[in-house]
């Protein structure tokens, strides 16, 4: 590559974020498989290593006062082992190709699941700890010349994307001495659906407004029982009854109604008191009623229309639309 | 969290063994070197807490006491024990103890860490006490063991309890950490004395003394010890030369013999008789005197084992005082080695008129022997007459030589020439020169070494603290002649050694004696390994790394360009290792190989690979640029990806032999860039 073809004289700024990017990996500036070479891995003591290292230092003054030489022999020989360690630790880690494979789906407040790839074209490895952002970290052993798919969690805590973030590959085999680690940041990211309703809504069936053209077959249903009422039930499916005698507010369910049944979920038709977390809770939970019994929907959400489907793609590119619908602008 | 801290697992049962036979390991080399109660005690803790089952350990508060109360128990024990503490053996004897301690509260791999530690410090301390090759021998297994126990700490406690692996693997480790210690170890600059202050405790004090009371030296005779070996220049002395002159003892209360307490500087009076040039090997004894033969010739200069090596004199070792003592500036803490020369003989000039009133001292006590002296001195025409007669009177007399002579109180010198009449070197030594004196006669005594042994294997010889002699020396016309009354008493003691001298049935050091030759050799053979162990190993302090530096050429290199070598020593070795790792690794993986010579071609061929470019991208690549080449690029691509990473369909070396021969389906380099 010539000179020319490189951008003039990179700005201060610019070449501070490139160090930055380069040493801390702020940015999910990696592709594909990355090799952990001596440009990425770092290596500090630990602290039973610094604890060792003042160890060694006070047994060399101690040496040097009492001129022992088998004293200094016996510090060098140590420290020769903990250098060696050092070197040990760095090729633990070195030569890893790891590679991003996969990122899973959950409800917001569930775990996200992500699957990396680390293969080892070398030696066997031990005690790699792959690390995410936030979550739990993974320990796994890599045999000779293996391949080991690594699954992490990270928790979402809100619906929409989740990104895996910057994951730190460490180890501090074989001594404990030192701990070394390298940061890969891959562009991957999982996606958070919104969390669904519980207990879960009636769901929209033959409702006045909703869909008319079945609430004759809907009359047909048996009556299955009363449940507590939820604010937002059809007025028409209220046990008016009950609330004459004075027992309370109930909603009644019908049975017999799943299976065959379209269903055409509106944002527009959810009661006006919902806020737009709430009204993506409730449709969250339609569309898993909705798949539970197998029942074809239809999503209309402003600026998104899903066509009538059913499947596991259908629900998923729906609930991809609820995760990612922009949230409400703080009034 | 920059260092990353100790997991917070409770200590599994496998860490506590590891811990507990480091420990174990570490504390075995003391065991002689301590007080009993404190060898039993520190590691009685660790058997103890192994004993305890792990579900019965004390209660966490009570644990949390047990370490402050136990250590400051053991700490007053030690305080009453020694009578101080702030001193190296009372600390050593605390460590031990702590270090048990600290096993029977250990509950984290965190308190594991810091018994490692403590462990391996106390692995040092044993040095203290001696630097012999087994005491070296017994550090291997400790340090392996330390390896094993931090690996075991750094495992997680579930780990599995295989306690050979994490062996071998430091042995591993060790192997690679060597060439990096030996170099260290020739490297580090080495001081010339100590840091902070003199360590007034250091080593026991063996050897002679600048006291001489009955029984001194004789006890010292029953020592197998080396006291300093010796390589001759030229052929050795005989053995009735063999007089090495150590401390000069002209001050007598009537019980005990001692030095002057600040010596005159004297000079070397002109001398005649054999020179005889040498270099001794002076164990530390924690004293001033370097010794010599009688006389001295000149000043103890350190030993260059290369002589057209030195090239710049040396300074002198040792000051030469009025009454021919060599003494050095501060007690001998380590291996010292100098040359010396010595005319050999049995007289020199005083110093001055002075040294007659000095040596005419008597205290009043032992009436009968200076009665007796100045009877006998009254009997004979001159002094040398009156020596000759006293001489004859201790060879006449029925005195035995003995090194275990009975005991004597009051008046000793009377009890033993007129009652005992049993005695050793001291003893005739002693009531000679008193003798002397009564008679106005100017003497005194010199301790030191007689005689000294050849070693065959190696040629040089050894003098132990068996060889430990006290002879006499008196005035005339301002002449220090050499007088040995033990010789009149026992003349195979100067000629054949203390051995040949003793009656049979004396408790003789074993290689005193003259019998036993096989296992005297066997002892002989051993103290050359010995000899060349404290040479090379021991005594390898300032002097012999200034001359390796100067072998190495590195006079006169200043101190940060050491520091620089030592860096980049480091860099090459740990280089060196990694790279030798590397080959080891990717050596033995045909795969890679293949597919790096593949790469390097398609490369030269104008198609370098993409560092982000995984195989079967690479292969596509290169299939759309040479689309008559499509099937094997595809081939090869597809084959090195199932190799490396894939599910490997059929087995390993069918499909290693499938890449190599879609590679060498592919045409020449020159080819392919001629084809685009």
């Amino acid at each position: 590559m010539s000179s020319a073809l490189q951008p003039s004289a990179p700005s201060a700024q610019s070449w501070a974020r490139r160090w930055r990017q380069r040493l801390w990996r702020i940015a999910p500036a990696d592709r594909g498989p990355v090799v952990l070479r001596h440009r990425r891995i770092y290596i500090l003591p630990t602290r039973r290593g610094l604890a060792l290292l003042a160890t060694l230092a006070t047994m060399l003054l101690t040496s040097m006062n009492y001129a022992l030489s088998l004293g200094y022999a016996l510090t060098f020989l140590v420290a020769g082992l903990v250098a060696s360690a050092l070197l040990q630790t760095f090729r633990n880690l070195a030569g890893i190709a790891a590679s991003p494979v996969a990122a899973g789906e959950a409800f917001a407040g569930g775990e996200v699941t992500f699957t990396l790839s680390l293969a080892n074209a070398g030696a066997a490895r031990r005690g790699i700890v792959v690390m995410p952002g936030s979550g739990r970290s993974v320990t796994v052993d890599l045999p000779a010349g293996a391949t080991r798919q690594v699954q992490v969690t990270i928790i979402a805590a809100r619906r929409g994307r989740v990104a895996l973030g910057r994951v730190t590959l460490s180890t501090d085999f074989p001594l404990g001495l030192w701990r070394g680690w390298a940061y890969v940041h891959f562009p991957l990211a999982g996606i958070a659906y919104p969390t669904p309703e519980a207990p879960p809504p009636q769901l929209p069936v033959g409702l006045d407004g909703f869909d008319v053209r079945r609430s004759a077959r809907v009359a047909d249903a048996e009556l299955a029982g009363l449940r507590d009422y939820h604010p937002g039930d059809p007025l028409n499916r209220i046990a008016w009854k009950a609330v004459a005698r004075g027992a309370g507010w109930y909603t009644k369910q019908f049975e017999g109604t799943g299976g065959s049944g379209t269903l055409e979920l509106h944002w527009a038709e959810l009661p006006p008191t919902l806020d737009t977390e709430a009204r993506l809770s409730r449709l969250s939970a339609w569309i898993l009623t909705s798949e539970r019994e197998a029942r074809a929907f239809s999503l209309a959400l402003p600026g998104t229309n899903l066509p009538v489907g059913s499947g596991t793609g259908h629900r998923r590119a729906a609930l991809t639309a609820l995760a990612l619908f922009p949230a409400e602008r703080a009034p | 969290m920059i260092f990353a801290r100790a997991p917070a697992t409770p200590l599994s049962r496998s860490q506590l063994a590891w811990l507990a036979a480091l420990v174990v390991l570490t504390q075995l080399p003391l065991w002689l070197q301590l007080p009993p109660w404190i060898a039993v005690t520190g590691s009685g803790l660790v058997v103890a807490r192994l004993l305890l089952p792990a579900d019965r350990l004390p209660p966490a508060h009570l644990r949390r006491w047990l370490l402050p109360v136990l250590a400051l128990a053991v700490a007053i024990g030690i305080r009453s024990s020694f009578g101080y503490f702030l001193a190296r053996d009372p600390c050593v004897a605390f460590l031990y103890a702590l270090v048990g301690i600290k096993f029977l509260e250990a509950t984290s791999p965190r308190d594991g860490g810091l018994l490692v530690c403590l462990s391996l410090f106390l692995a040092l301390t044993q040095f203290f006490y001696g630097q012999t090759i087994a005491a070296a021998a017994l550090t291997f297994p400790a340090v392996l063991v330390l390896g094993g126990a931090l690996a075991a700490l750094r495992d997680t406690p579930s780990g599995t309890s295989d306690w050979k692996a994490p062996l071998a693997a430091t042995a591993r480790m060790l192997v690679e950490g060597i060439p990096l210690a030996a170099l260290l170890f020739i490297l580090f600059p080495r001081l010339a004395g100590p840091l902070w202050g003199t360590p007034t405790d250091a080593g026991a004090r063996s050897g002679l003394s600048d006291r001489m009371a009955p029984g001194t030296i004789s006890e010292l005779s029953l020592s197998d010890s080396v006291a300093f070996r010796v390589d001759f220049i030229g052929p050795p002395p005989p053995p009735a030369q063999r007089y090495w002159r150590g401390p000069v003892l002209s001050r007598f209360d009537g019980l005990e013999w001692s030095a002057r307490p600040q010596p005159r500087i004297g000079v070397f009076a002109p001398r005649r008789g054999r020179a005889i040039e040498y270099t001794v090997t002076l164990e530390p004894h924690n004293r001033l005197w370097l010794f010599a033969l009688e006389h001295p010739a000149s000043l103890p200069r350190p030993a260059v084992d290369e002589i057209l090596l030195s090239a710049a004199p040396a300074r002198p070792l040792a000051v030469l005082t009025y009454d021919e003592q060599l003494l050095a500036a501060g007690p001998v803490t380590q291996t010292l080695r100098y040359t010396q020369r010595s005319t050999l003989g049995d007289r020199f000039a005083a110093a001055g008129e002075e040294e007659r009133a000095d040596n005419l001292q008597l205290p009043r006590n032992n009436p009968r022997t200076l009665a007796f002296a100045r009877d006998l001195r009254s009997r004979v025409a001159s002094d040398r007459a009156f020596i000759a007669e006293l001489l004859a009177w201790f060879h006449d007399e029925a005195f035995v030589y003995t090194l275990a002579p009975p005991p004597l109180e009051g008046d000793t010198v009377d009890a033993f020439l007129f009652d005992t009449r049993r005695g050793f070197c001291e003893h005739y030594a002693s009531a000679f020169v008193v003798m002397l004196r009564a008679a106005g006669i100017p003497a005194r005594v010199v301790t030191g070494y007689q005689g000294g042994e050849i070693n065959p294997n190696g040629d040089y010889m050894i003098v132990r603290n068996s060889d430990a002699h006290a002879w006499s020396e008196a005035l005339f016309d301002g002449t220090w002649l050499r007088f040995d009354p033990t010789a009149a008493v026992a003349p195979s003691r100067i000629e054949r050694g203390l051995g040949a001298a003793l009656p049979l049935g004396e408790p003789v050091p074993y290689l005193a004696r003259l019998d036993m030759t096989w296992l005297k050799n066997l002892r002989l053979h051993w103290d050359a390994v010995n000899y060349q162990w404290q040479r090379g190993i021991v005594g390898f302090n300032i002097e012999r790394q200034r001359d390796l530096w100067r072998d190495l050429g590195l006079e006169g290199v200043r101190g940060w360009l050491i520091v620089a070598l030592a860096a980049g020593v480091l860099t090459v070795w740990g280089a060196a290792f990694l790279w030798f790792g590397h080959w080891l690794v990717h050596r033995r993986d045909p795969v890679v190989a293949i597919w790096a010579r593949l790469c390097r071609r398609l490369a030269r061929a104008g198609l370098p690979r993409r560092s982000d470019e995984g195989p079967l991208a690479y292969a596509q690549r290169a299939a759309t640029r040479w689309p008559q080449w499509k099937e094997p690029l595809r081939k090869i691509g597809e084959t090195y990806a199932m190799l490396r990473y894939g599910p490997i369909a059929g087995t390993r070396g069918e499909l290693i032999s499938a890449l190599r021969a879609s590679v060498a389906s592919l045409p020449e380099v020159r080819t392919l860039r001629g084809l685009v």
